[in-house]
């Protein structure tokens, strides 16, 4: 495309009064390379007639735009024009409304701002989808529990074809082992058949699903859309492709062996699940003897919400015991339920459920902290707990004790198995990575052939949960293409699980429409660019694969890396990482960027600081603080990224060289609460920044002239003092002795 | 650590204060609304929250020499605030019948006067009896109640029948008593103080004031209260006059006996007044606290009919009406009798054990000044 | 796919109406949302911080309102509401009453018309805290930026001066209601909750006393663009607060008022209870509390919260709040239940934790549905095609919220594909 370049320039919101426009008009012409009259000018650009100018301009022939108006995250149907390059200069926020009007230092900002523009638009091209061939749109769902035969249905159902693999012989999972299910519809009053038999029939006579079972996934390669599954039943494999998949592997019941403190061991000491099983063969009774059971305890959190064993709150236990203290009451009415709980937790509308449950003259509960269970003769128990409503410390006899213990992901067991691993081989701690080695490797649910690993990474904190970070994203994953969903993803109850799985199905059917048309997946789910790096020049260093938090980039037999283009996310952390720099994206490189930086010019007098703004968050917390007509230091040039992982350390030269005077990054926040869209940018933007010192010191200059900052989009209101502080140690420090060089 | 206390949970028991009103009582969830809401309960170790969980877990050893079940005035801002409709104030009542049937000797009798046939057998009784002395049938004349049933015959059933009450009653308190003081590791107290302290609790009404939303229940109960004390006078009176100073009934505001028909008509008056509140109120605060279980409305009958029948005896005798008057007349001696022998099983056996509960708390100086 | 594909209504703009609707436009189909207020975000926008990851709701919202912007699959209509409703799965007719907004598109958002208002309003976006102008904007990150004028309040042509006052010929006080017919296959409602109305709760004083907020209002007292800056101050004179309690089950598993669990309110009290650490080092807050209620992992934070020494965790429901005239502070009365004592205490400030109402209490959807006795939607009554998300059913978090809309989605594009 032979590029035709238009400027146009608003004058309205009071960029007129602030910037002298015949200067900046000058400056544009001389940067677009256009005359200084074709520089079009308007007092209210985004009305219908400014809008006509840019309209009659590109019937013209004009593909290649800069506006130099407000910012971009306003007016964007207004200044939407498919076809062309657009760039837009936020003069309005970043000039009009946080700067002194008609000052030599506001002029200079605004020219800047539009130089920088242009450049962008002179450097960039408009993208084109990579769309990869042979793409599937297959949905693969892991689990024939609640969750994976809710996500088959829905995908189903929604005209997917549904490829369903079962570990077990039977479809159904816990949710087949029930004898009955906690009431799912107002007003929550009744114990109601287990639903999953009829889920079961219909997913069996679906056509659109086919179903494995005992099976397992011996091998997953590929990216979205391309995906190609090993299935291993009974010995034999078959490898199927399809596009996306669903994780819903379940959970184990906590091991009941560990809670022998609670008596587990003794025998008329059961779990809930061995209640289940119980009611449903018939009676409730004790496993010693036989004989049916009139004191039934009922001591909740076994496990969970324990320090010493789950540090989290298993959620389906409260109402699970609730439910059960029904059976023995239905069972056997001269036949007692005692519930021993730390808080009962029937959020929402089970709270009724509660209501109606514990409404039943052999239903007792109190709030107790159980400190023991021990023998009382019989076979009979003494359940000891203290803090409880009845005023003291006490001992009640129970002649069979439940415990209700809580779930563990399955993910949990090959997350620590592969965390050791990675721990053991960073410290470098040959013997523990051999011990680790010969223990009993546990079952792998997906097998990745992935080099950063076979399983979905663990996040911090999460115990072995595949779960989201975000609240707002619940099916984020750094795993494109691979969706958790039900308990794997967090504790639920098995109705959320039904929810959470459609949630999920959603998620896999969007990813392989995406990839069809060659369109990111969330966060960037619009952004047709992708990386395109210039192979020749890769030196093999595998910085971007190591970097990638998605996984994007695998390495070729000879460790050259290549993209898996459908796992990128197109946040730029390779780009950023590259020391040759050579990724780039149609309208983001190093090169754009780079150059954007070099075209401002800091004279011997003036400080010039360029401030390198994620565009998530940072970027809309400058324009908050503009809306309230904050001042904003007018040193500072404002440069958006994609996010700070993209950030290349060559940009440091770039500006140093050029005589900026400091850089500061403005970035998400990092750790283990990160709110970085992209995992880990800003961190990684950190860890960049901190051996940039060497980059400084070959240079001769100070480190303090590099620094990140952490600013959430609520901040608005201290990121002008953020700068300003910056600023204000920059001049400290005094001027880059490279100015003017 | 104080060593743990073996509880052992009794279903009977929570079944049969269930089934004796407090049917609401599996409801609560502890939150303690109630126990805040009450404004006679001491701060420490405040009731009824702590109530509602020992009989939730049909402890029932916990109510043995428990004073804070009958601490409570049945004024029920607990049940009007609780969240869970769970009524702490009907449970707590039912909590006290099920504690008069723990000390009130013999215990069958606690059964049978709450149960259905007790005012026919009652009836039946005092028929037999009249029957035994003579008079049962519409004495001819004037109309003279004394024709029906002797003084001498009303004296020789009705003392004994309120000295039975009476006893029961306070041998029932001295065993409460002794449980209270077990219970709550007390040994001595003021006793004088807190009996004198006690009575000018019950003589001002003071604490029914602080309820919240049956606030009238101060005035109906401080009516049947003082009316009862009037009635009582009176008969007092009429004793007086009959046996000491012979001067036979029937009395007239305008004859000798005139004090004890001043007694007699205010009295009458205050009850009518009374009871009527009571059952108004009932009604009024139904929506918020229910109307009340069988044990409620069986004292609220019979004292009633015994006000009624009184009244309505004195209007058709002063009217002339024989048949009716007398008929009337027997139908209150009925209901006055059952009263009497009700008196240590029922509702109304508060008067005991509630007082001796008042008693106790300034006794073990359990109860700190607002 | 490309037989025929209906477009998707999402009635309610609020983050579950937001996701509902981005994540069924990015699976392919086209749609639009309608919300009741001027701005898009709902009830989210109130808040400062979200639980557990303390991390801001405007976050979020800018990421899905980018992904509207750049979608070109969703349409929006602010300030509108869905009048009618006829049809069936797949051939929804929906017709939307475009409520007036004197404002028109050609708003630039520069606030010189609010500077001229005359009007002032008690501000409902800060539940009353403080006052606003009948021609305004809820606060800095609102969505769509464009102000809107209070045609209650406002004077109309009369005054004019906002008319004057804009450069952008943006005013226009003849706007009259506008119908929009639309033809959709699948309707997803998403019309969130109301707060507790606490001065329902006579014993806690809701609404009398000056120094018993609700948790939304702390909220916004916490929040950077809220009525204080985000300066924790009491409402009765100002003052920095230095103790501060906090009554669990305002209102709520309360069937005197809602029967049910409102869900957040026991993490947004922690979450609340930190907000006030972080600001006064000193201060101390007090939770009371029936059960805690922190599911799943969230209980992390539960012991992040309760390990702070200044922060207690008190079992008992608080049934009592008086105010001290004379300074303002707050007398709390409960059961600590698990010494057995009936404590009385002094607040600076008292939070009632209020519960969840859900919308359609106060307004129904105007086709045939079923609700509980709390008003809650029951979804079995819902037709074909029709389908309720989060708080409608139950009381549920912006987390489940969020699940709940995106499963909602590939339903709704189940029917919208036919």
């Amino acid at each position: 495309m032979e590029k035709k370049f238009g400027v146009y320039i608003c004058t309205g919101c009071s960029i007129g009064e602030t910037v002298n426009i015949e200067k900046l008009k000058k400056k544009s012409a001389r940067v677009a390379k256009i005359e200084a009259d074709n520089v079009r000018v308007h007092h209210f650009l985004c009305s219908p007639e400014g809008l006509e100018l840019i309209k009659n301009d590109i019937k013209e022939g004009v593909n290649t735009i800069t506006i130099g108006a407000c910012s971009p995250r306003v007016k964007f149907e207004e200044f939407d024009f498919p076809g062309s390059i657009v760039e837009r200069v936020n003069l309005r926020e970043f000039v009009a409304w946080t700067q002194e009007p008609m000052t030599d230092d506001t002029q200079s900002l605004a020219e800047d701002y539009m130089q920088m523009g242009i450049i962008k638009t002179q450097k960039g091209s408009l993208p084109e989808p990579n769309i990869l061939q042979d793409l599937s749109k297959t949905i693969m769902v892991i689990g024939g529990g609640m969750s994976g035969l809710s996500s088959a249905l829905e995908a189903a159902k929604a005209g997917y074809q549904v490829v369903l693999v079962e570990k077990d012989a039977e479809l159904g999972g816990w949710a087949a082992k029930l004898y009955k299910e906690t009431p799912r519809q107002y007003p929550y009053d009744k114990l109601e058949e287990p639903r999953i038999f009829n889920i079961i029939k219909e997913a069996e006579s679906n056509q659109n699903i086919k179903i494995f079972k005992s099976s397992v996934i011996e091998k997953t390669e590929g990216q979205p859309g391309l995906l190609d599954v090993t299935i291993r039943k009974n010995g034999t494999s078959e490898t199927m492709r399809v596009g996306a998949i669903i994780m819903a592997a379940g959970w184990k019941p906590y091991e009941a062996s560990k809670l022998e403190h609670l008596g587990y061991g003794k025998s008329n000491v059961i779990t809930n699940v061995q209640m289940e099983e119980m009611a449903k063969k018939g009676k409730i009774t004790r496993p010693s003897d036989g004989k049916e059971a009139k004191k039934v305890a009922f001591i909740q959190c076994a496990g969970s919400r324990d320090p010493n064993h789950l540090p989290y709150c298993s959620s389906f236990c409260c109402g699970t015991s609730l439910k059960q203290a029904k059976y023995v009451r239905e069972k056997n009415e001269d036949a007692m339920a005692m519930i021993f709980y730390k808080d009962i937790r029937t959020p929402g509308q089970t709270e009724l459920f509660y209501k109606n449950m514990q409404n039943d003259a052999g239903v007792l509960l109190t709030k107790a902290e159980v400190t023991g269970v021990s023998d009382a003769g019989n076979g009979n128990l003494y359940i000891e707990a203290e803090n409880t409503l009845l005023g003291e410390k006490i001992k009640v006899e129970a002649d069979l004790v439940v415990l209700a213990t809580g779930i563990v992901p399955v993910t949990r067991a090959p997350q620590e198995y592969l965390d050791g691993l990675t721990e053991a081989q960073k410290k470098g701690d040959e013997a523990k990575k051999a011990y680790i080695e010969a223990t009993p490797k546990p079952e792998f649910i997906l097998n990745l052939d992935y080099r950063q690993g076979p399983e979905l990474p663990s996040l911090e904190g999460a115990y072995g949960f595949a779960d989201s970070n975000f609240i707002c994203f619940q099916y984020e994953t750094r795993r494109t293409g691979i969706y958790s969903a039900g308990c794997v993803r967090q504790p639920m109850t098995m109705s959320d699980a039904a929810e959470d799985a459609a949630g999920a199905a959603l998620k896999a059917v969007q990813c392989v429409e995406h990839v069809a048309k060659g369109i990111a997946v969330h966060p960037r789910a619009w952004d047709t660019t992708f990386p395109d790096p210039l192979m020749i020049k890769c030196t093999s260093c595998k910085r971007c694969t190591e970097e990638c938090p998605f996984g994007a980039i695998d390495e070729d037999e000879k460790g050259t890396p290549f993209y898996r283009i459908n796992r990128c996310r197109r946040c730029g952390t390779c780009m950023g990482a590259c020391p040759e720099r050579i990724v780039s994206f149609k309208d983001f490189s190093v090169d754009i960027v780079g150059s954007m930086i070099k075209s401002i010019e800091s004279e011997e007098d003036e400080f010039r600081i360029i401030v390198l703004a994620c565009e998530n968050d940072a970027y809309p917390a400058l324009d908050s603080a503009a809306i309230k007509r904050q001042k904003l230091n007018p040193k500072a040039r404002i440069i958006p990224v994609r996010c700070l992982g993209s950030t290349n350390l060559v940009w440091v030269t770039d500006a140093f060289s050029k005589g900026i005077d400091g850089l500061i990054l403005l970035g998400c926040k990092y750790g283990e609460n990160y709110q970085c869209h992209f995992v880990k940018g800003s961190e990684l933007a950190n860890y960049r920044f901190s051996k940039v010192k060497e980059t400084l010191d070959k240079l001769q200059l100070e480190s303090e002239r590099c620094q990140l900052v952490q600013v959430s989009i609520s901040e608005y209101d201290q990121i002008p003092k953020m700068i300003n502080d910056f600023v204000e140690r920059v001049e400290e420090i005094g001027p880059n002795p490279f100015k003017g060089m | 650590m104080a060593e743990a206390t073996v509880i052992k949970p009794d279903l009977d028991f929570v079944k049969g204060v269930i089934e004796g009103g407090g049917d609401s009582l599996k409801k609560c969830y502890q939150c303690a609304t109630c126990t805040v809401v009450c404004n006679v309960t001491p701060d420490s170790n405040p009731f009824p929250r702590k109530e509602m969980v020992w009989a939730q877990w049909g402890l029932k050893e916990k109510f043995a020499g428990n004073p804070d079940v009958w601490l409570c005035h049945q004024c029920n801002d607990c049940t009007a605030y609780c969240p869970r409709g769970a009524k702490p104030g009907e449970v707590l009542g039912a909590i006290r019948k099920q504690t008069i049937k723990q000390y009130s000797s013999p215990e069958f009798m606690v059964n049978f006067v709450n149960s259905k046939p007790f005012i026919p057998v009652m009836l039946l009784l005092l028929a037999g009896l009249l029957s035994v002395a003579g008079t049962f049938g519409i004495p001819d004349g004037e109309i003279v109640f004394s024709k029906f049933a002797s003084t001498h015959f009303l004296q020789f059933v009705f003392t004994p029948a309120l000295l039975f009450g009476v006893v029961v009653g306070v041998l029932g308190v001295k065993k409460f008593w002794a449980d209270m003081k077990k219970a709550a590791k007390v040994s001595s107290g003021d006793m004088g103080g807190s009996i004198s302290a006690t009575t000018q609790e019950i003589l001002s009404h003071i604490k029914f004031k602080s309820c919240g939303v049956s606030a009238d229940r101060f005035t109906s109960h401080f009516l049947v209260f003082y009316s009862f004390i009037a009635l009582g006078m009176a008969t007092a009176l009429g004793v007086l006059y009959i046996d000491i100073l012979h001067i036979e009934s029937p009395f007239s505001l305008t004859g000798t006996g005139f004090p004890v028909k001043i007694f007699g008509t205010i009295g009458a008056a205050g009850l009518l007044l009374g009871v009527l509140l009571m059952i108004s109120n009932r009604f009024k605060n139904a929506e918020k606290v229910g109307v009340g279980s069988y044990f409620d409305w069986l004292l609220l009958t019979i004292v009633g009919v015994i006000m009624a029948s009184g009244i309505l005896s004195w209007v058709t005798r002063v009217a002339g009406i024989a048949g009716v008057a007398y008929t009337v007349y027997f139908i209150h001696l009925v209901f006055v009798l059952s009263l009497f022998v009700y008196l240590p099983y029922s509702k109304l056996a508060h008067m005991f054990y509630r007082s001796a509960a008042i008693c106790f708390l300034k006794y073990s100086g359990r109860e700190t000044r607002k | 796919m490309s037989e025929q594909q209906k477009t998707v209504l999402v009635i309610g703009g609020g983050f579950s109406g937001l996701t509902a609707a981005v994540e069924t436009a990015e699976a392919g189909f086209n749609v639009v949302i309608v919300e009741k207020t001027p701005f898009l975000g709902g009830r989210v926008t109130q808040l400062n911080k979200y639980f557990p990851k303390l991390c801001p709701p405007n976050c979020g919202l800018e990421i899905n309102f980018k992904r509207i912007k750049n979608s070109g699959d969703i349409t929006f209509y602010t300030f509108a509401e869905v009048e009618k409703i006829s049809g069936q799965e797949g051939n929804y007719e929906v017709t939307i009453k475009q409520n007036p907004r004197f404002i028109n598109d050609k708003c630039v958002g520069c606030n010189a018309c609010t500077e001229v208002c005359p009007v002032e309003i008690s501000n409902e976006f800060n539940f009353g805290l403080d006052k606003t102008k009948a021609a305004y904007i809820t606060h800095n990150q609102a969505f769509p930026f464009k102000y809107v004028i209070d045609s209650k309040n406002c004077k109309g042509k009369a005054c004019a001066k906002c008319a004057e006052a804009c450069k952008y010929d943006a005013i226009d006080l003849d706007m009259k209601p506008e119908a929009v017919n639309l033809n959709v296959g699948a309707i997803v409602l998403a019309t969130g909750w109301d707060l507790y109305d606490v001065t329902k709760l006579d014993i806690l004083g809701g609404g009398k006393i000056k120094n018993v907020i609700t948790n939304m209002q702390m909220e916004r007292l916490a929040s950077p663009n809220g009525p204080t800056s985000g300066k924790i101050l009491r409402p009765s004179d100002g003052k920095e607060v230095n103790n501060v309690a906090f009554v669990q089950c305002a209102g709520s598993r309360d069937e005197n008022h809602l029967p049910y669990c409102s869900y957040i309110c026991c993490m947004a009290s922690l979450k609340q209870a930190t907000y006030l650490r972080e600001q006064y080092p000193d201060s101390k807050a007090q939770i009371f509390y029936i059960d805690i209620r922190t599911p799943g992992r969230y209980e992390q934070f539960y012991w992040k919260v309760k390990d702070d020494p200044n922060v207690t965790l008190t079992k008992g429901k608080v049934a009592k709040l008086e105010e001290d005239t004379a300074t303002g502070d707050v007398l709390l009365t409960a059961e600590d239940v698990l010494l057995g004592k009936k404590i009385t205490a002094r607040f600076d400030m008292v939070v009632l934790a209020a519960g969840m109402v859900p919308s359609t209490v106060a307004s129904k959807i105007p086709t045939d549905i079923s609700y509980t006795n709390e008003g809650f939607i029951m979804p079995a009554s819902l037709k074909k095609g029709m389908f309720a998300v989060g708080t409608l059913k139950s009381p549920v978090d912006v987390a489940r919220s969020v699940q709940d809309a995106t499963g909602v989605a590939i339903k709704s594009i189940q029917s919208a594909r036919r």
